[in-house]
């Protein structure tokens, strides 16, 4: 059998002031494996080293120890080559204020080298998508925080990326623009099987959308599991009951 | 009446919590203090030193001497100018010949040279009041302010000395300028374009590092497949064309300012030494550029370093206002060499805007040398590159997005 897997590390460590007084070690030696076309949640409360994994991942930061590859390449030696096909929906609403929601998604993939017939015909069908046709040539300024998610969102998309590393990708948006983003993902990784790991607080959006949760705690990989293999090994306890008895050391006790 | 209360209660408490905040904000109330400090300051500093060059201790000036008269009043002249020159505030009196005045006019190098000409006692002497009498000639480089007050003294200290000849209630002197380059309008020139050129690319800097970190847009650019260095670059680019809009209406500024001194003084003659003579504008220009680009090169260090886009700006105002002041008040003085072999010499020539200065000053004044030339240019250049490499360092390190 052909191993599919898109997202591997091994023991990946990140200490953050190594050897100084404010030493915070960010992520303990997680190992970790996520197959093609998968939606991996990542929990963990704030501080538990989710953001950390993804900029390791996107090669924002660098790993003190350990290591992680992405298709198949080394994130510190190959990439450049990794960046080609991965896209990043940040925490914040990192968004061009005074460009359009159309600017934005054309500057954004003119990075990645897409000719401009091509980001106009994707941008066209991504902003049908997300309703936001209308205000295309908004400024982005004037939008609520949620029609700038779905921007983001959008911005993510227009390289058809092969893995998609969203942090809190519903964060701040409206119930109805919430249920497109979603809608959205379950389209992109059944249809396009592209691979998403999200970051998110919010255990509904991971029964409903993720394949599989890690559930990070003070830099450390406590659980890993399909959702239904979670509450199977903790007999019954919902995954509510299992998430907060595992980072706050309580214990989990099933239904 | 208990309703009018509770409200004055809420507003003292608006009023509590927004000066609370505002103590904690330390560049705020950096901004606050050092605002009305600079400007007073800066307005200080700049008439003092303007009065220390004209009158004060400052004003002592080097002086060439041309004795051709062989008559009694001009060697007495002579003598008792040479016997006061330190109550006249001359540093150094030097005999120098006709054609070696003339060199020194030629290269601009001039300060003050006082010519009593051949026949001067004699003119005096045989003086009846029907003819004119001979002339002490005086070559002032009016650029230099301490030159131009060492020559009124010069002047003064003549009349004074020849007066007790009652025939004679007042010499003659013939004065000269010798270098119409070095104009208020250039002053001017100089002045403005470095203190403007060097805080205009603050704003823009600091929003397209500092500000697309705080504004959490980095992170995300970051992750797109160029290269760190590549971004930085493209960041740079940007930058030095929007500062061609800058230049472009430096220009038209400059432009306005000669309209409106011309408006006022139709003769153009006249007015020449209050305008901006258009045809040097290129080398304004020039520069001007050289001034922003370092500008954007230091920009760019303290933008990667500051945590947000306002700590960004203020910071690099505070950092380059002083030795931009100091530049641009040397520079309108045309005193920047004033200060050689000195301990404040030393400093204002480590400042990198100094040579963009002595540039435009040696081009004007026609003093300048290729060598020299090349040299400031180099320093300008090699300190621009220098910060933009650490710049680039600063904008490759991890802590960059966090």
């Amino acid at each position: 059998m052909v191993s599919d897997t898109v997202i591997q590390t091994e023991h990946l460590t990140k200490i953050f002031e190594k050897g100084k007084k404010r030493e915070v070690i960010a992520l303990n030696d997680v190992s970790l494996e996520i197959d093609r076309g998968e939606v991996f949640g990542l929990l963990g409360p704030n501080g538990a080293g989710k953001t950390t994994l993804i900029r390791l991942l996107v090669g924002l930061l660098t790993p003190t120890s350990g290591k992680a590859w992405v298709l198949g390449k080394d994130v510190v030696t190959d990439i450049d080559d990794i960046r080609q096909q991965v896209a990043l929906l940040p925490q914040e609403a990192g968004i061009y204020e005074r460009l359009t929601a159309r600017e934005n998604l054309i500057f954004y993939g003119g990075l990645y080298g897409i000719p401009e017939e091509i980001l106009e015909e994707r941008a066209d069908k991504l902003l049908d998508i997300v309703d936001l046709r209308e205000k295309e040539n908004y400024q982005v300024k004037g939008f609520s925080g949620g029609m700038k998610r779905k921007v983001l969102v959008a911005r993510a998309l227009i390289i058809e990326p092969e893995i998609i590393f969203m942090d809190e990708p519903t964060t701040g948006v409206d119930t109805i623009g919430a249920r497109v983003v979603r809608t959205l993902l379950k389209k992109l990784s059944g249809e396009k099987r592209q691979t998403i790991i999200l970051t998110t607080h919010d255990l509904n959006e991971v029964s409903e959308l993720c394949d599989r949760v890690g559930i990070l705690n003070e830099g450390k990989l406590i659980a890993v599991g399909r959702p239904s293999e979670l509450e199977e090994k903790y007999k019954g306890a919902n995954l509510e009951d299992i998430f907060v008895g595992l980072v706050t050391g309580e214990g989990v006790y099933g239904g | 009446m208990q309703r009018r209360e509770s409200r004055f209660k809420k507003d003292r408490w608006l009023i509590k919590k927004e000066v609370k905040s505002l103590l904690r904000s330390r560049w705020l109330i950096l901004g606050f203090i050092i605002s009305p400090m600079f400007a007073w300051l800066f307005q200080g500093a700049f008439i003092s030193f303007v009065y220390d060059q004209s009158t004060g201790s400052g004003a002592r000036s080097k002086v060439y001497f041309t004795l051709e008269d062989k008559g009694e009043i001009g060697e007495s002249l002579y003598r008792n100018i040479s016997l006061n020159q330190f109550n006249l505030n001359i540093t150094q009196m030097i005999n120098i010949t006709w054609d070696e005045g003339q060199a020194l006019i030629d290269n601009r190098s001039l300060t003050v040279w006082v010519i009593i000409p051949d026949g001067f006692t004699e003119a005096y002497t045989n003086y009846t009041g029907d003819h004119p009498i001979g002339t002490v000639q005086m070559y002032t480089n009016t650029g230099v302010l301490r030159a131009r007050a060492v020559a009124l003294k010069i002047k003064n200290y003549i009349n004074a000395l020849i007066d007790y000849r009652p025939w004679v209630k007042e010499v003659r002197i013939q004065e000269y300028s010798i270098s119409p380059e070095a104009t208020y309008g250039h002053q001017l020139a100089i002045f403005l374009i470095m203190i403007t050129s060097v805080l205009a690319p603050a704003p823009y800097v600091s929003q397209s590092f500092a500000g697309e970190r705080e504004k959490h847009t980095l992170e995300a650019l970051l992750v797109v497949p160029m290269s760190r260095i590549r971004i930085l670059g493209a960041k740079l680019i940007s930058g030095l064309s929007l500062t061609t809009i800058y230049m472009f209406f430096t220009v038209v500024g400059v432009l306005v300012y000669n309209w409106s001194i011309l408006a006022r003084a139709p003769n153009p003659i006249e007015a020449a030494i209050f305008t901006v003579n258009i045809s040097t504008i290129p080398l304004l220009m020039l520069c001007q550029f050289l001034v922003l680009l370092c500008s954007i090169g230091i920009g760019v260090v303290i933008s990667c370093l500051a945590k947000d886009q306002a700590t960004a700006e203020s910071v690099n105002s505070l950092i380059l206002l002083v030795p931009t002041m100091v530049i641009g008040i040397l520079g309108f003085t045309g005193s920047i060499n004033q200060f050689q072999g000195e301990l404040f010499g030393f400093f204002v020539q480590a400042i990198p805007f100094t040579h963009a200065v002595i540039i435009l000053e040696g081009i004007l004044t026609g003093s300048g040398t290729l060598l020299g030339l090349l040299g400031n240019i180099s320093y300008l250049l090699g300190f621009t590159l220098v910060f933009l490499i650490i710049g680039a360092k600063l904008f490759d390190r991890e802590a960059i997005i966090s």
